[in-house]
C-alpha cells in the first residue's frame, strides 16, 4: 500500500453527465449503462504510476443534483484535483460549467488542478457541443481539456492520469507545501515503488500522457 | 506561567469529566474533587466567585441577571463590562434560577458580543464561558424531576438563534486558545445535552438539525477537523465533538473521512497508545469512588485512556454502516492499522471490528465480503482468537466482543469458516483446534455473555456450512474410556465430539445441567438442516449406551442420547420449580436450550421423531410441560412445537403414538385452541425479544460496553437492566434462523393437525357391498353381522361426537378470548375440517338436485296440464256461475214479480172472484135453466111413465119388475137420451 504521494480528487458537474460512470470505469474497468443517482458523495480509489512513482488516487464522486451542493462543497477545499464533467450531447450541461467553476474557485484552494471532461464522446451523432467549444472554454479558464467516454473507456485513464501528472509537476515546481495536507496532497511512506496491493491498477508512465 | 500550565491541565480534566457524565458513570466524587480544584484555580486567578447568589430566590436573580446583561450591552467602560460578564458567568454556573433568567433574555446580548466585539478577546472569552455554563446542568444541585431543565431549555433556545452555529464555527479560527476551547465545548453541549432526559424524538430532531446546520456551512467540518491538529486539550475536545457529530450522519462521516480522519485518528491512537500502560479503564469508576489521590496518580493515564476511547468510538462511527468509508479505509490505509489496534491492550478496542458485521445492507454484500476476506487475509483471526481464548487478562466484555467478531467474520463465508476450523491454538504439545477451545469456553465459562458470544461462533460456523457441520458431527464418537472424571480444562486430546458429549451428559446437578444446556445449544447448531448428522447421531446414540450406562446404572435398558436429553429437560424444570424464585434471577436457559436442540433435531427427521416417541412417557411429559403455567411462555411454546413436530414428521401408523393419537391426546388434555395459543404466545414474545436485540446491537456504544462490563464483572441489582439482559440472552439463544424454523413449523403443525382431523382413522370401513346378505348366509348370521357392524359404527360415532364437542368447546373458549386473529385462525382451521364434509355434502346435494330437477320438470308439465284443466274448469265454472247468476237474476226477478204480484194481488183477485162469481152465476143460471128444462122434461117423462105404468098395470104387467133393470138403463137411457138430445 505504500505510495509516494496521495492525491485527492473530486468529480463535479451536472447530474447525469456520467461522473459515477467515469469513476467506475477508472477504478473497476467496467461500464454500467444504468447507474443509480448518486446520493451525497461516493468514494473510489486506485493506484497509478507517474514518473515511476506510485501514486494513490482517492476520488470522491459527488452528486450533481442541486440539493446536494451544500454537502459537496465541503469536499472542494481538501481536493488537489477536480474533474469537471459535462455531457457533449446536452448543451445545458456545458452552459452550466461557468457556475461550477465559480463554485470551485470560491471553495477550493487556488492551486487545485481542474480537468474539463466532455463525456459521452462515443455518441458523436448526438453531439451538441463541439470539441472546439470545449477547448475554447478550457483555454479561457486555464483548464486541461479532454473528451472522453465512460462507455468505451476512451481517454478515461488518460484524464485521471494527466490530472495527476499535472499535480505532480506542480509539486516538483514547488507550488505546493506538501506538508500541508489541506491541499489534498499527502506524502507517502515510501517513494520507491514497492510491492503494492493486489487491487492496484495497471501503471502508466508519465511520459506517455504528460508531454 | 505555572498558572497557565495548571489551567490547561485542569481544563483537560474538566473536559474528561464531562465526558464521563455522558458515559453515565457515577463520577460525582471526582467532580467534587475537581470542582474544589477549580475553585482554587479561579480564586488564584483573582476572579470573583459568585457563591453569594447560590440560594437567592428567583425574582432577585431575574433582576440581577437583567442588570448584568444591561451592563454588558450598554456599559461604557470596558472594564465594567468585563466584570459584569464574569459575574454573570459565575451566577449562571451556580444557580438554576439564574440559568433560566439568562435563557429568557441573555442569548441575543452575548451573541452580539461574539459577533461584533471579536477584538476584545476577554469579552468573547467571557461570553463563551457564560454560554457554556448556561448549557451545563448544575449537577450537584438537587434537581427534582418536575423542575424545568434549564440547561436543556437553554440549549434549545441557543440553537434557535439564527446563525448561531456559523457564528460559533467562525470562532474556531480565532487565535485565542480559550475562545476555541469554549467554542468547542459549547458545540458539544449543543449536540449532547442529555438525550435521555427529554423526549427522544425531539432531541433526535434537534440533533439532526444541528448536524444539518453544520453541513450547510462550507468548510464547517473542515474547521472542526483542523482542531484535531490543535493543542492536545483542543484536540481532545474536538474529538469528543466529532464523535457526537458523526453519529448516524452518513454525509458528515464521509466529509470527516475526506478530511483525513482515519490518518488523524490512527495518529492519535499511536501517540496515546504508546503511553498507555494497560490501565484497565472500566475500573475508573471504582477509582473515582476511592479517593482523589488515586485520580491524581492516574491522571495522565486516565486522559490517555479516555482519548483512546474517543478515538475508537469516532472510528466506529465512521465505519459503521458506511460502505464508502469502509472502502476508503481498506483501499488506501489498509486494515493493518485496525488490526494493530487489536494488539494494544484494553477494553473496547475490539468493537471497532463491528464493521464487518454491522453492515447489513444487502446491496453492500460484496463490500462486506471483501472486508471479511481482507480481514482474514490479515490474520485478524489470530489476534481475535488470542484475545478471546488465550488471554486471561482481557475483561469478559472484550473477550465477548472478540468472539462475536469471529462469528461475524465467518458468517456466510465458507472460506473463512475453513480458515477458522483449520486454526490450532496452544503450544506443542498442548495444541488443539481453535473450535475446541471455543467449545471449552462455552462449557466452562461462568458468564452468560461469554457463552452467547462463543455460541454465536458456532452458529455462524454451522450456518450454510454442511461440510463444517459434518466435520464436527464426525467427531461425535464415544471415547474408548469413560471420561466423566477427567477434568475438562486440561485435556487437549479430547475431540470436539467427545468434549461435547461429555458436556451433554455431565450429570444431574444444577451446574452440570447448565453445561448440558449449553452443549445442547452447540449440538443444535451442528444438527440444523443437516439430516445426515441428525440420523447419524440417532444411530450413534445406541452405541453410546454402554458409555452412558456406566455412570447411571439405575437405567437398565440402553438409553439413546435423545432420551437422556429429555430426562435432563425434565430434571431442569423440576429443579427450577423446586428452587422457586432463587433460580429465576440467574436463569441459565437450560430448558430453552434443550428444547431448541429437540426441535432442531426432530425437524424434518422422522427417525428422530420415532426415537423420541419410543419412550411413551415422553408425550405425557411434553403435554404437562405445555400446560404447566409455572413454566415461562417460551418453554411452553417450545414444548408445544416439539409436540407439533411429533405430529408432522410422524410416519408411524397404527400405534399408540401415531400422529392421530398424539393429536387426540393433545386435544383432550390441553385443547387444541390453547395448544396453538401457547405457540402464538411464544411467537409474540420471540418477536419482541428480537426487536430488543436488534436495537441493542445498533446502539453498541461505549456506555453499553460499560454496562456489559458491569454485568459480567459485578452483580447488577437493577431489575429492568436484568430484564433487558434476559431478553438479549433469549433472543441470542433463539436466533433468527431458529425463530423462522419455528414459524414455518407452526403453520405446518396447523395444517397437519387439521389434516389429521379431517381424515380420521376409520375403525369401520363402510362398504355397502358388505352390508348385503352374503350367499349362503342365513338370516340369523346376517342379522348378527349387521348388528355388530352397527355397534361398531355407533361407538365410532360416539367417539367422533365427543371429539367434535371438544373442538367446539375449544372454538367457543377461544371466541371468548376476543383475539381476533386467533379466532380467525381457529375458524380457518375448523373451516378446513368442515370443507371436506361440506364438499361431500355438496356432491350429494348436486345429485339430489339433479333428481329434483327432473322431478321438477315432470311436475311442471303436470302443472301445465292441470293448469289448462283448471282453466277449462274455471271457464265451465264461470259459465255455470253465469248461468246460476242469470237464474238467480231471473229468480230474483220472479220473486220481485211475486212480490209485486202479492202486493198487486187483491184487486185482480177481486176481479177473478167477481168474474168467478159472475161466471158461477152465469153457470148457475145456465145450469138452472138447463136443470129447469131437464126438470120439465123429467116431469113430462114422469107423467109419461105414470101414464104408461098405469096402463101397464092395467094391462097386468108387473111394472116394478119391468122397471128393475130400467134403473141402470135409465142412466144409459138417460145418457143415450142425453146424447140423443
Amino acid at each position: 500500500m505504500s505510495y509516494a504521494y496521495l492525491f485527492k480528487y473530486i468529480i463535479i458537474g451536472d447530474t447525469g453527465v456520467g461522473k459515477s460512470c467515469l469513476l467506475l470505469q477508472f477504478t473497476d474497468k467496467r461500464f454500467q449503462p444504468v447507474h443509480d443517482l448518486t446520493i451525497g458523495v461516493e468514494f473510489g480509489a486506485r493506484m497509478i504510476t507517474i514518473d515511476n512513482k506510485p501514486i494513490k488516487l482517492q476520488i470522491w464522486d459527488t452528486a450533481g443534483q442541486e440539493s446536494f451542493r451544500s454537502i459537496t462543497r465541503s469536499y472542494y477545499r481538501g481536493a488537489a484535483g477536480a474533474l469537471l464533467v459535462y455531457d457533449i450531447t446536452r448543451r445545458e450541461t456545458f452552459n452550466h460549467l461557468a457556475s461550477w467553476l465559480e463554485d470551485a474557485r470560491q471553495h477550493a484552494n487556488a492551486n487545485m488542478t481542474i480537468m474539463l471532461i466532455g463525456n459521452k464522446c462515443d455518441l458523436a451523432h448526438r453531439r451538441a457541443v463541439s470539441t472546439e467549444e470545449g477547448e475554447q472554454f478550457a483555454k479561457e479558464h486555464g483548464l486541461i481539456f479532454m473528451e472522453a467516454s465512460a462507455k468505451t473507456a476512451q481517454n478515461v485513464e488518460e484524464a485521471f492520469i494527466k490530472t495527476a501528472a499535472t499535480i505532480y509537476k506542480k509539486i516538483q515546481d514547488g507550488v505546493f507545501d506538501v506538508s500541508n495536507e489541506s491541499y489534498g496532497i499527502k506524502v507517502g511512506y515510501g517513494g520507491i515503488p514497492g510491492p503494492s496491493g493486489g487491487r492496484d491498477g495497471p501503471s502508466a508512465s508519465a511520459g506517455g500522457c504528460c508531454s | 506561567m505555572h498558572d497557565s500550565v495548571l489551567g490547561s491541565r485542569l481544563l483537560s480534566l474538566h473536559g474528561l469529566l464531562r465526558r464521563y457524565a455522558l458515559c453515565e458513570l457515577d463520577m460525582k466524587k471526582i467532580s467534587w474533587i475537581l470542582l474544589a480544584k477549580e475553585i482554587e484555580h479561579t480564586t488564584t486567578n483573582g476572579g470573583v466567585f459568585g457563591l453569594v447568589f447560590g440560594n437567592e430566590n428567583s425574582s432577585s436573580e431575574d433582576s440581577y441577571v437583567e442588570r448584568l446583561l444591561d451592563r454588558i450591552s450598554n456599559g461604557k467602560l470596558a472594564e465594567d463590562r468585563r466584570n459584569a460578564i464574569t459575574e454573570l458567568q459565575a451566577i449562571v454556573s451556580e444557580s438554576q434560577a439564574a440559568q433560566l433568567a439568562f435563557g429568557a433574555m441573555g442569548f441575543p446580548v452575548l451573541l452580539s458580543v461574539l459577533r461584533e466585539e471579536r477584538d476584545d478577546v476577554e469579552m468573547v472569552r467571557g461570553a463563551l464561558e457564560t454560554l457554556v455554563s448556561a448549557l451545563t446542568s448544575i449537577s450537584h444541585a438537587k434537581v427534582s424531576s418536575n423542575e424545568v431543565q434549564s440547561a436543556l431549555m437553554n440549549t434549545d433556545l441557543l440553537s434557535r438563534e439564527a446563525e448561531s452555529i456559523s457564528l460559533l464555527l467562525s470562532l474556531l479560527t480565532e487565535d485565542d486558545f480559550y475562545v476555541r476551547y469554549y467554542t468547542l465545548q459549547l458545540l458539544t453541549a449543543l449536540l449532547t445535552n442529555s438525550p435521555q432526559r427529554i423526549l427522544e424524538s425531539r432531541i433526535a430532531k434537534f440533533h439532526f438539525r444541528l448536524q444539518e446546520a453544520i453541513l450547510t456551512i462550507p468548510r464547517g467540518i473542515t474547521r472542526l477537523m483542523d482542531m484535531l491538529m490543535d493543542r492536545e486539550v483542543i484536540r481532545n475536545e474536538a474529538l469528543l465533538l466529532l464523535t457526537h457529530l458523526t453519529r448516524e450522519a452518513e454525509e458528515i462521516q464521509k466529509i470527516v473521512v475526506f478530511e483525513g480522519a482515519f490518518e488523524k485518528i490512527f495518529g492519535i491512537i499511536k501517540e496515546e497508545g504508546v503511553s498507555d500502560g494497560g490501565v484497565v479503564v472500566q475500573h475508573m469508576a471504582a477509582v473515582g469512588h476511592e479517593s482523589g489521590n488515586v485520580v491524581d496518580a492516574g491522571e495522565g493515564q486516565f486522559i490517555h485512556r479516555v482519548v483512546l476511547e474517543d478515538c475508537l468510538e469516532l472510528l466506529n462511527n465512521l465505519l459503521r454502516s458506511n460502505a464508502s468509508n469502509q472502502v476508503l479505509l481498506r483501499e488506501t490505509i489498509g486494515l493493518d492499522s485496525l488490526i494493530s489496534i487489536l494488539k494494544l491492550r484494553g477494553s473496547g478496542y475490539t468493537f471497532t471490528q463491528q464493521k464487518g458485521g454491522s453492515d447489513t445492507d444487502p446491496g453492500k454484500d460484496l463490500n462486506k465480503q471483501t472486508n471479511k476476506k481482507t480481514l482474514i487475509q490479515k490474520k485478524v483471526l489470530d489476534h481475535l482468537l488470542m484475545i478471546s481464548v488465550e488471554s486471561q487478562w482481557a475483561p469478559v466484555a472484550v473477550r465477548c466482543a472478540a468472539l462475536r467478531c469471529i462469528g461475524d467474520l465467518i458468517a456466510g463465508d465458507s472460506k473463512n469458516c475453513d480458515v477458522l476450523s483449520s486454526k490450532f491454538l496452544g503450544e506443542e504439545p498442548q495444541v488443539e483446534p481453535a473450535l475446541n477451545s471455543i467449545l471449552r469456553i462455552i462449557l466452562r465459562t461462568s458468564s452468560m455473555q461469554e457463552f452467547i458470544a462463543a455460541d454465536f461462533v458456532f452458529k455462524s460456523f454451522c450456518e450454510k456450512n454442511v461440510d463444517g457441520q459434518s466435520m464436527l458431527a464426525s467427531t461425535l464418537i464415544p471415547q474408548p474410556f469413560c471420561m466423566n472424571d477427567a477434568p475438562l480444562e486440561e485435556d487437549v486430546n479430547m475431540s470436539f465430539g467427545s468434549m461435547l458429549l461429555h458436556g451433554l451428559t455431565l450429570g444431574e446437578n444444577d451446574g452440570d445441567l447448565e453445561v448440558c444446556g449449553r452443549a445442547a445449544s452447540v449440538l443444535s447448531h451442528v444438527l440444523k438442516n443437516n439430516l445426515h448428522s441428525k440420523e447419524r447421531l440417532l444411530k450413534f446414540s445406541l452405541v453410546l449406551r454402554i458409555e452412558i450406562e456406566a455412570p447411571v446404572p439405575s437405567i437398565g435398558s440402553p438409553e439413546p442420547l435423545m432420551h437422556r436429553m429429555v430426562k435432563y429437560l425434565a430434571l431442569a424444570s423440576s429443579m427450577k420449580s423446586k428452587d422457586g424464585k432463587s433460580r429465576s434471577s440467574g436463569n441459565s436457559y437450560i430448558q430453552e436450550n434443550i428444547l431448541k436442540l429437540l426441535i432442531t433435531w426432530l425437524a424434518d427427521c422422522p427417525d428422530a421423531v420415532h426415537c423420541f416417541l419410543d419412550a411413551h412417557p415422553h408425550i405425557t411429559y411434553l403435554l404437562e410441560l405445555v400446560s404447566n403455567l409455572s413454566e415461562t411462555v417460551c418453554v411452553r411454546g417450545l414444548a408445544a412445537v416439539v409436540l407439533g413436530e411429533c405430529v408432522i414428521y410422524n410416519k408411524l401408523t397404527d400405534s399408540a403414538t401415531d400422529a392421530f393419537a398424539i393429536v387426540d391426546m393433545t386435544s383432550k388434555k390441553i385443547g387444541l385452541g390453547s395448544y396453538f395459543l401457547k405457540i402464538e404466545e411464544m411467537q409474540k414474545s420471540l418477536v419482541f425479544a428480537n426487536l430488543e436485540s436488534s436495537l441493542n446491537r445498533k446502539s453498541f456504544t461505549r456506555s453499553s460496553a460499560a454496562s456489559m462490563e458491569d454485568i459480567a464483572d459485578s452483580d447488577i441489582n437493577d431489575l429492568s437492566e436484568q430484564k433487558n439482559m434476559n431478553h438479549t440472552i433469549l433472543s441470542s439463544i433463539l436466533d433468527s434462523y431458529f425463530v423462522n424454523l419455528v414459524k414455518g413449523l407452526e403453520s405446518d403443525i396447523r395444517e397437519q393437525i387439521v389434516e389429521v382431523f379431517s381424515h380420521p382413522k376409520m375403525k369401520v370401513a363402510a362398504v355397502p357391498a358388505e352390508l348385503e346378505q352374503k350367499i349362503g348366509e342365513n338370516d340369523l348370521e346376517y342379522t348378527k353381522r349387521l348388528k355388530a357392524f352397527l355397534e361398531k359404527q355407533c361407538s365410532e360415532i360416539q367417539d367422533l361426537l365427543s371429539r367434535n364437542a371438544t373442538l367446539a368447546e375449544d372454538l367457543a373458549t377461544k371466541g371468548g378470548g376476543g383475539n381476533f386473529q386467533l379466532e380467525q385462525r381457529v375458524s380457518e382451521s375448523s373451516d378446513k375440517v368442515q370443507i371436506n364434509a361440506l364438499s361431500r355434502d355438496l356432491q350429494e346435494a348436486t345429485k339430489r338436485l339433479e333428481i329434483l330437477k327432473a322431478e321438477k320438470a315432470e311436475a311442471e308439465s303436470d302443472t301445465r296440464k292441470y293448469r289448462s284443466l283448471a282453466e277449462k274448469m274455471e271457464a265451465d265454472l264461470r259459465s255455470l256461475s253465469d248461468a246460476y247468476n242469470s237464474l238467480e237474476q231471473s229468480n230474483i226477478e220472479l220473486e220481485k214479480q211475486v212480490h209485486s204480484m202479492k202486493n198487486g194481488g187483491p184487486s185482480t183477485f177481486l176481479d177473478v172472484d167477481a168474474i168467478k162469481s159472475e161466471a158461477r152465476e152465469e153457470a148457475q143460471k145456465e145450469n138452472e135453466s138447463e136443470l129447469n128444462d131437464l126438470l120439465v122434461c123429467l116431469g113430462q117423462e114422469q107423467s109419461k111413465v105414470d101414464k104408461l105404468s098405469a096402463r101397464l098395470l092395467e094391462l097386468g104387467e108387473d111394472v116394478d119388475k119391468l122397471l128393475e133393470g130400467v134403473g141402470d138403463d135409465v142412466g144409459n137411457v138417460e145418457d143415450e137420451e142425453e146424447d140423443t138430445e
